[in-house]
């Protein structure tokens, strides 16, 4: 479970990301984060793995208190926690396999990371995680040459090698094409079902936040302004998140209906 | 057409009056310099006669020399091998320590930065001198020059490599729980590796050429044949040094040129 306590974030520039947000996330709830960019999706999930540090309040995941965690704690609760970025943040240069298996560094000694010799149960698990986003193909292609719904899903396979309980996903499809959004969206959809992990994912395309978010959090200029069920959600529920009438730039399919 | 809109285009911003300081002061350099040392072209046509002679002096090459530069050649290129791999390898450290997204802490960054610095500001043949002074004549002085030679380029280049390097990896190390060295060598090392490789094969290169000149101070090699060729006026010697150092260089030269191609 994930727990926001008054939790706050003022950037050294003076901007208030975060507003004395609270909630929770039970686990395995498949969570979609919505919000005008800048609106602080994204620092309300990097403060879930500390990645962003709160000024103040406080983040805990499964009771253990993110914000008053030390170095080595800090990677501790990482390590139970994959995060999928918009930029997929893959290294272009080494294989897709060696990729994977960066999610099994916190339980790797450094020694083998620095020679990079894996063992065969590491290797083993890497190729799970990728035959689960259907891409085992690609172990030993460079990341540089796969399209970028691919390197996505290698993205969430280094994630999967974590074998974590929660999920992190920021704008995971904003540098995709729409069919490979969905790829991408069901991927998540699939592991949140099948394996149990929570999900949390940033959205800024109302249509798929509605289609794969159980609940749905919408913020505006850092506070906690609607969180209900994806059913619950209609135009005006957006519109009221946004705080202006919505756009055809607000949904990824053109054409469709709200 | 032209006046249809006169407000909208803005006009040409004066070019500032500093551009004109800075050409004056480039013309007085110039002019101090030339005037200073004397130089002057006419005094290569007044000397040609002893120039003339001199490359007399080449021909016929000393072919027949060649058994007598095989072992100082070969003293050379292991010199250059043996500075490579040293002074490439140390680089690799001090290279990550020197870039702000490697570095552990400030301290150890502007340590690492300023003895870069120090380093490099030094030229290889002074190392030379200095290291012929410590340790005597011979390659061990030699090897010792191109290893702070190499510290001190490949380091900066790796360094710089190391700063531009796309952050977005180290993010994901960090969030899959990562020690710091775990992300430098998961995150960055793969990044900048098919530079580095480069970058080692171009320090060879110049390794080459230089242990060439750093024999001239005694620092081993073909250089140390080709200073006592010059004392004794053997100039048919010489020039067969200077074409067989030339071979040997445009060869491997040749060589990492292609190597480096295919790195990249």
């Amino acid at each position: 479970m994930i727990r926001f306590e008054h939790a706050s974030v003022t950037y050294p520039g003076g901007v208030h990301a975060l507003k004395d947000v609270s909630l929770e996330i039970p686990d395995g709830q498949m969570v979609v984060i919505v919000g005008l960019s800048g609106a602080g999706k994204s620092t309300l999930i990097r403060a879930i793995n500390g990645l962003v540090p709160l000024t103040s309040g406080r983040v805990l995941v499964d009771d253990e208190d993110v914000t008053a965690a030390d170095r080595k704690h800090l990677r501790r609760i990482r390590s139970r926690i994959g995060m999928i970025f918009q930029g997929f943040n893959l290294v272009n240069r080494t294989t897709v396999l060696n990729n994977v298996l960066m999610g099994r560094l916190y339980h790797t000694p450094t020694w083998r990371t620095i020679l990079g010799r894996y063992t065969p149960e590491q290797i083993d698990l890497g190729m799970r995680s990728l035959e689960r986003v259907e891409i085992v193909e690609k172990a030993y292609t460079r990341a540089s040459n796969l399209s970028g719904g691919q390197q996505q899903r290698v993205g969430i396979a280094r994630a999967l090698a974590q074998d974590p309980r929660i999920i992190l996903a920021d704008e995971p499809v904003a540098s995709l094409d729409p069919p490979t959004s969905h790829v991408v969206m069901r991927d998540l959809q699939r592991i949140n079902r099948e394996l149990g992990i929570t999900v949390i994912t940033n959205l800024h395309f109302l249509d798929l936040a509605r289609q794969y978010g159980d609940r749905i959090i919408g913020l505006r200029a850092g506070e906690l302004v609607f969180d209900g069920s994806g059913a619950q959600v209609d135009e005006k529920v957006f519109e009221d998140i946004y705080g202006r009438s919505l756009t055809a730039d607000d949904v990824l399919e053109k054409r469709a209906e709200l | 057409m032209s006046a249809a809109l006169p407000d909208a285009r803005p006009t040409r911003p004066a070019r500032s009056k500093l551009v004109w300081v800075a050409v004056a002061l480039f013309l007085a350099m110039t002019a101090w310099s030339w005037d200073g040392i004397g130089f002057s072209p006419a005094e290569l046509v007044e000397k040609a006669d002893n120039a003339r002679r001199i490359v007399d002096d080449m021909f016929p090459v000393a072919w027949q020399a060649w058994p007598v530069l095989v072992e100082p050649l070969l003293e050379t290129f292991r010199m250059a091998v043996i500075g490579s791999v040293i002074g490439c390898s140390l680089a690799l450290l001090v290279g990550f320590l020197a870039s702000q997204v490697t570095a552990p802490n400030g301290v150890v960054y502007g340590v690492s930065k300023t003895l870069m610095s120090v380093v490099r500001s030094i030229p290889d043949v002074l190392y030379a001198l200095l290291f012929v002074a410590a340790v005597s004549i011979g390659p061990l002085a030699g090897v010792l020059a191109l290893v702070f030679f190499n510290v001190g380029v490949v380091a900066k280049l790796l360094s710089e490599t190391v700063d531009a390097v796309p952050l977005g990896p180290l993010e994901a190390a960090d969030a899959a729980g990562a020690t710091f060295v775990q992300r430098v060598r998961a995150a960055v090392f793969p990044q900048v590796l098919p530079n580095y490789l480069a970058y080692a094969l171009y320090t060879f290169e110049l390794n080459l050429r230089a242990s060439v000149v750093l024999g001239l101070v005694g620092a081993g090699g073909i250089g140390q044949v080709l200073r006592i060729a010059q004392t004794r006026y053997r100039y048919d010697v010489i020039a067969l040094i200077i074409f067989v150092t030339f071979v040997i260089v445009f060869l491997v030269e040749a060589l990492s040129i292609s190597l480096r191609r295919r790195l990249s």
